[in-house]
């Protein structure tokens, strides 16, 4: 009996260690982020390191706002990935109200079609992307970021809009039908309402990813003033000395909005519907 | 009304709907108003919505994700500047070129070892881990909202976190490893030797939660039932595992594994941004890597789809075969 109380106990300490390990992993170069972006100069590079900054200071902030384009970095990259949420959603979701509601020929094929190109990555499509870009004339545009964007966003928005509104049951706009509504106000008034938490959700997975992208940007825009983000934070590295301070700040701030939504959809992602939604 | 709402009587399919909508309506004694609703309407004109409704997405993924693909195929049988229109048709001569170029087949093996190493981790840890989670304890709701992170935040602020974490001299790991007295001096770690073991520990950290999330969405279904049945006939915690969780998560381990391998395979950002500026990038240089340098960095885009059009013919290739040895797991997923 005592013999099989320890043994419990200790399988209780094992998994507790191995929560606090995966909370710890994933924690932990985030607080060093924030440390390090409060710490002057001078505590930067001290050995040895402390977590907690000795006198810590606003200034890495400051000057990220004032010395480097960071506040226009910032703007281009609310600018293009909101576009780029707002063009997605409404395709996707016209598409997934197709895909659910109306019988056509080959609906599965291009289903299956759609859920093909979720496999497609960035790199494979990017390279003729940029030349195709570049004929038709509108390279170095937000534009054509926007587009790029919703290519990659929209297989997989699909499928998941596809997924939330089978979910959503065909009697209740069948009923309004009955009840004399038109298709058009069924839908207002039934099926949108239904489908909105979905429709939040999978905004806010196109949104990170729109927030989060690389290669787009780095390959489409040229020019400094219409740079997102994580390519304007990447320049920051190509002075002579790394101002780390800086760097960290700059992080810190980009992460900021990503971790407030990704808070927001959280629940969805454990409770597994949206299980593999973000690509990458 | 009331009826209709219930949930056994909810099919997937609209023909099936139409058919319990009239058996419902009949139950109902309301026939007479329900018959005349879907059953009637135009068929062609149905055809024509759905086609228009779907037309937008349609468009948008031909236009700009499978044509840029096909492309890609074209281009690389040209020989074109990136920037400038000049271009000309040379067969397959940019694959013969790959062929005898030492910097390709190095590229595919820096490629094929990443990627192996990568997959490999992050289903292990992410098959653990998920484990853990999926257990009761106190705090678990919050441990995994903080496990996700790394998996949510932009590539760039993964790099540039373990570029400060993993610094030869100011970085807080070489501070620790030699207070610890694990190692005499600091590593390198960004140095040739290291660069490629150091983005492999940081790939796993950035991705290993994507296996978890989708193990512990699959976990969460499997019946308890299973587990106390298995504990009444006195298997061990192993066994369990064994013969209750793998079977179960065996489908979606198929599709987490092809998936995770596509995009370690064709992973791009995190390997150029770990490369970039740390002078070994060429240590690291994956295919990926190396199809977007030439490409953007020797303006050959002509090789660069050739690159592409080959990272994309492995793909293929490596997919089918997946598909023919896990037959079975195949029909689950």
């Amino acid at each position: 009996m005592n013999r099989r109380r320890l043994q419990r106990l200790s399988t209780r300490g094992l998994l507790y260690v191995g929560a606090v390990f995966l909370a710890l992993q994933a924690a932990f170069p985030f607080l060093w982020m924030v440390s390090t972006s409060f710490k002057p100069p001078v505590e930067v590079f001290a050995q040895p390191p402390s977590f907690i900054p000795h006198g810590p200071t606003w200034d890495n902030f400051w000057r990220l706002f004032t010395a480097t384009g960071f506040l226009t970095y910032f703007r281009n990259s609310i600018i293009v990935s909101g576009l780029a949420v707002l063009l997605t959603m409404v395709v996707s979701a016209a598409g997934a109200y197709s895909l659910t509601r109306y019988q056509y020929l080959g609906r599965e094929k291009i289903a299956g079609l759609i859920l093909c190109t979720y496999m497609f990555a960035p790199i494979m499509v990017v390279i003729p992307f940029f030349i195709l870009v570049k004929k038709v004339g509108i390279e170095n545009t937000h534009f054509a970021l926007v587009l790029a964007f919703t290519s990659f966003c929209l297989p997989f928005t699909l499928w998941l809009m596809r997924a939330f509104f089978k979910t959503i049951p065909l009697q209740l706009e069948e009923a309004a039908l009955v009840d004399g509504a038109g298709r058009v106000r069924a839908l207002i008034y039934v099926v949108l309402p239904l489908a909105l938490p979905g429709i939040i959700a999978t905004s806010i997975f196109t949104f990170i990813l729109a927030w989060n992208d690389y290669i787009f940007t780095r390959i489409l825009i040229t020019s400094d003033e219409l740079k997102t983000l994580p390519v304007g934070v990447q320049d920051l590295f190509h002075s002579a000395l790394i101002d780390w301070g800086l760097i960290m700040a700059a992080g810190m701030m980009i992460t900021i909005p990503a971790l407030l939504f990704f808070i927001a959809v959280q629940r969805y992602l454990i409770r597994g519907w949206g299980a593999g939604a973000v690509k990458g | 009304m009331t009826d209709m709402s219930k949930p056994k009587l909810q099919p997937v399919v609209p023909s099936g709907v139409r058919s319990t909508f009239v058996l419902v309506t009949a139950k109902l004694g309301i026939m007479r108003r329900a018959t005349c609703i879907p059953v009637t309407r135009p068929k062609r004109r149905e055809q024509l919505t759905g086609f228009l409704t779907i037309a937008p997405a349609l468009i948008l993924i031909l236009g700009l994700t499978l044509y840029p693909v096909a492309y890609s195929i074209w281009l690389s049988l040209l020989e074109k500047h990136s920037f400038f229109p000049q271009q000309r048709f040379v067969g397959l001569e940019n694959y013969f070129y790959l062929w005898k170029d030492p910097e390709f087949w190095s590229s595919l093996w820096l490629g094929t070892v990443y990627s192996i190493w990568t997959i490999f981790f992050q289903v292990i840890l992410g098959v653990a881990a998920a484990l853990i989670l999926n257990e009761t304890f106190v705090g678990r709701g919050l441990v995994r909202g903080i496990v996700l992170f790394p998996y949510m935040i932009p590539t760039i602020v993964a790099v540039i976190l373990w570029k400060w974490l993993l610094n030869d001299t100011y970085g807080v790991v070489n501070y620790w490893l030699v207070a610890l007295g694990i190692v005499w001096e600091p590593i390198c770690w960004l140095g040739a030797d290291h660069i490629m073991l150091s983005t492999i520990i940081m790939s796993i950290w950035q991705f290993f939660p994507f296996v978890l999330l989708s193990i512990l969405a699959r976990l969460q279904t499997i019946p308890p039932e299973l587990y106390e049945a298995a504990k009444v006939d006195g298997a061990s915690a192993f066994r369990r595992f064994v013969h209750v969780t793998l079977p179960q998560i065996r489908g979606i381990l198929f599709v987490v594994i092809l998936l995770r391998s596509i995009w370690m395979f064709t992973k791009f950002d995190t390997v150029w941004l770990m490369g970039e500026g740390a002078g070994a990038g060429r240590f690291i240089r994956t295919l990926p890597v190396y199809a977007y340098m030439r490409t953007l960095t020797y303006y050959q885009a002509g090789l660069g789809a050739a690159l592409a059009v080959i990272m994309f013919g492995i793909l293929v290739v490596c997919t089918v075969i997946y598909f023919g040895l896990f037959r079975e797991e195949a029909d689950i997923g």
